[in-house]
């Protein structure tokens, strides 16, 4: 479990680091795929049905589909990188070591002694993460990848707090996610159809 | 009832897949017509039966006053902008904005639409509730995104990034919450049932409690609108067509409300209820106060209208901040108000801006003479939304406002006021500038469609009939509901 939760953490930093839409899609990958074990291990060591599951499920939907679609859509955006993020990657890399130092002050402040310490704070950490890579990329794809690495994030607070939410709600919370990454991805394909930039920060006609 | 919820939840989604399939307009139309008359009247039905009756419990479905006052909005809004869409798309299609696909896809989103914000409404768990509400953001999202141009997919991507952001908050709290229902009761089979959760509530660990229902509250308080995580409200509602910005900005909000009320239900038996109260009141004060210079300077005529949406979700935040069950009665009583006279707003802001093929309040001018009935209408519903009696806005507002008083909060009841005189001059001062100035160049004006002038009228005909009386079935919901949000059954 240990090992696990070092990967993930090691995934998230690193996605502070990327510029090529690619790399960041198949770190995305392997992070869900950890997500998906750590579930799987967890449904072993509970001895729990739902949540073989669920880690059936977080397989099919996060390591396979999603990625699927992403690497779809930056095969078609050859030319865009992610060059100049708002905050540049190193001071990305050193907040997110402080969100992780943050995430266990908070875990020991609001859940002290929870028996899962490390996992829930690497999940909180997680969560962090993508936050800051959503509000500091300006690639679109970078922004899903980050509420991705978010949504991860989430859902190992949930696995690790409680063994997991109840399996129809997981289940409905899997396929709001796999759609809102549709979605994203139709409006991303949007956008370079009708010949603009995926960079998001150059769309500023709203205003006011 | 369990039959009628099902019906309720399958007519939309039945309607929605049969119009992607028709390549007559004809026939998406009357597919529609009858598709959305239906859900209305097996909403009514619900309705009239929970009103009549009293809560209704079958398995994961729920429906108690609370959800029946929230069903109301969706019934009408669904039916008025129905109508509507039968007028305004057409037009869209004739003037060759869109094609046949387009207006496929239209309808199908559309049901899908009403379909989540319905089921978002009969569901007894706050972990499904949560799929739904965030379902409901999806479906509307490709309908932000409609035109397909820059600034619909630009508003259509904000929409989608800040509000799951927000709402996978909102997910982190709801899990929180979970954890601390286990904590009391271990994982049972009532996990995050709401009925459950508020007869265990006083048991909760109040710390994680806390944390969990701030992240609800910013979760769902960003889908409803509440400054500051309003930014992407004024975008979608101006991006998205008329019809839309109707149900977005009248039903989706109300039903963004009302999962933070579900919530507020469950954690206000265990958190202090002074520390809820500064809260709410203060989130409310804020958004009413924020939507000020946006109004009093703006530009564009549905971002007038999307800015008065964030005015009035903090006005029903602050009645159900004040927490006395006069103010909660006059919340809900304005739930049902705003989403009439909003949608009513929009739609004929829909007809304003196809005429004059531009959203600019500087080259909307002379309304009075290019379309007298439209202008008419218009001078209305802005003075109902503003509060100006005998409409029923000014009935709940004064309410919320005079339930203030009554608690002894006489400085808040008197800034509140003064917010919402500033609100009202704003309102006025561009609508008369619309309505009543020069129109400079000759506007050739089609006719208003028929339908389309049916869902006008008919909102504004409830807006006049229940500012001057309240039903007595309403009155009796209205009053269940508010004992509902106070703890009672």
């Amino acid at each position: 479990m240990n090992f696990l939760i070092i990967i993930l953490l090691v995934t998230s930093l690193l996605l502070t680091r990327v510029s090529r839409l690619k790399t960041a899609v198949t770190i995305i990958l392997i992070q869900s795929f950890m997500v998906a074990l750590a579930c799987g291990i967890d449904g072993l060591e509970a001895g729990a049905a739902h949540m073989y599951i669920a880690a059936i499920l977080t397989a099919v939907i996060k390591v396979g589909l999603i990625p699927y679609a992403l690497l779809n859509i930056v095969e078609k955006l050859q030319y865009e990188r992610e060059d100049h993020p708002i905050l540049n990657v190193n001071s990305s890399s050193v907040t997110a070591c402080i969100a992780i130092v943050l995430a266990y002050g908070l875990i020991d402040q609001a859940l002290p002694g929870a028996n899962s310490r490390d996992a829930l704070a690497t999940a909180l950490a997680m969560t962090l993460i993508g936050l800051l890579i959503i509000m500091t990329r300006r690639q679109a794809i970078m922004q899903i990848v980050g509420l991705i690495t978010m949504e991860n994030g989430i859902y190992l607070v949930g696995l690790s707090a409680t063994k997991g939410l109840p399996l129809i709600i997981e289940m409905g919370i899997f396929f709001d996610v796999l759609v809102a990454v549709v979605v994203l991805v139709i409006l991303t394909h949007r956008i370079k159809l009708s010949g603009m930039s995926t960079d998001i920060s150059r769309l500023k006609k709203l205003k006011g | 009832m369990g039959e009628l919820l099902l019906f309720a939840l399958f007519i939309p989604l039945v309607t929605g897949l049969l119009s992607m399939f028709q390549n007559k307009v004809i026939t998406i139309k009357s597919v529609n017509l009858v598709g959305s008359s239906m859900t209305s009247s097996v909403l009514a039905c619900i309705v009239f039966r929970i009103s009549a009756q009293g809560a209704f419990l079958k398995g994961l479905l729920y429906v108690d006053s609370l959800s029946a006052v929230l069903l109301t909005v969706v019934a009408v809004l669904s039916l008025t902008s129905m109508l509507f869409s039968l007028s305004y798309m057409e037009k869209e299609l004739v003037e060759g904005h869109i094609t046949i696909k387009m207006l496929q896809r239209y309808y199908g989103l559309f049901n899908v639409f009403i379909f989540t914000m319905i089921s978002v409404l009969v569901v007894e768990n706050l972990g499904l509730m949560w799929v739904a509400v965030e379902a409901t953001t999806l479906a509307s999202a490709l309908l932000v995104a409609f035109y397909f141009n820059q600034s619909a997919l630009e508003a259509a991507w904000k929409y989608v990034m800040v509000c799951t952001v927000g709402i996978c908050l909102a997910l982190l709290g709801t899990i929180l919450l979970y954890y601390a229902q286990v904590n009391v009761v271990g994982i049972n089979v009532q996990a995050l049932s709401w009925l459950e959760l508020k007869t265990i509530a006083f048991k909760l660990d109040p710390t994680i409690t806390k944390l969990a229902f701030i992240f609800i509250l910013i979760g769902y308080g960003t889908k409803a609108g509440l400054a500051p995580m309003h930014t992407w409200l004024p975008d979608a509602h101006s991006q998205a067509p008329s019809p839309i910005s109707g149900l977005l900005s009248g039903a989706l909000l109300s039903c963004a409300i009302y999962a933070i009320v579900r919530n507020l239900i469950v954690v206000q038996a265990i958190l202090n209820h002074e520390f809820l109260q500064y809260l709410l009141i203060g989130l409310a004060l804020f958004s009413i106060g924020i939507a000020i210079p946006f109004i009093l300077v703006q530009h564009d005529i549905k971002r007038l209208l999307a800015y008065s949406s964030v005015e009035h979700m903090g006005i029903i935040l602050l009645g159900i901040g004040i927490s006395t069950p006069l103010a909660i009665y006059g919340a809900l009583l304005h739930v049902i108000n705003h989403a009439i006279a909003k949608s009513t707003l929009f739609y004929l802001a829909g007809i304003i801006t196809q005429e004059y093929k531009t959203k600019h309040i500087m080259r909307i001018r002379g309304l009075i003479r290019t379309m007298p009935l439209v202008g008419t209408l218009f001078i209305i519903s802005i003075l109902a939304i503003t509060g100006t009696p005998p409409f029923s806005l000014f009935l709940s507002k004064f309410t919320i406002v005079w339930a203030s008083f009554n608690d002894g909060r006489f400085w808040l009841g008197t800034g509140v006021l003064f917010l919402l005189a500033g609100i009202f001059a704003g309102m006025l001062y561009y609508c008369l500038e619309m309505v009543f100035g020069n129109p400079g160049h000759n506007i050739s004006v089609g006719k208003v469609g028929k339908p389309a002038l049916l869902s006008i009228l008919f909102s504004i005909g409830l807006m006049i009939v229940t500012g001057l009386y309240v039903p007595l079935w309403l009155h009796t919901l209205l009053i269940k509901a508010a004992s509902v949000i106070m703890g009672g059954d």
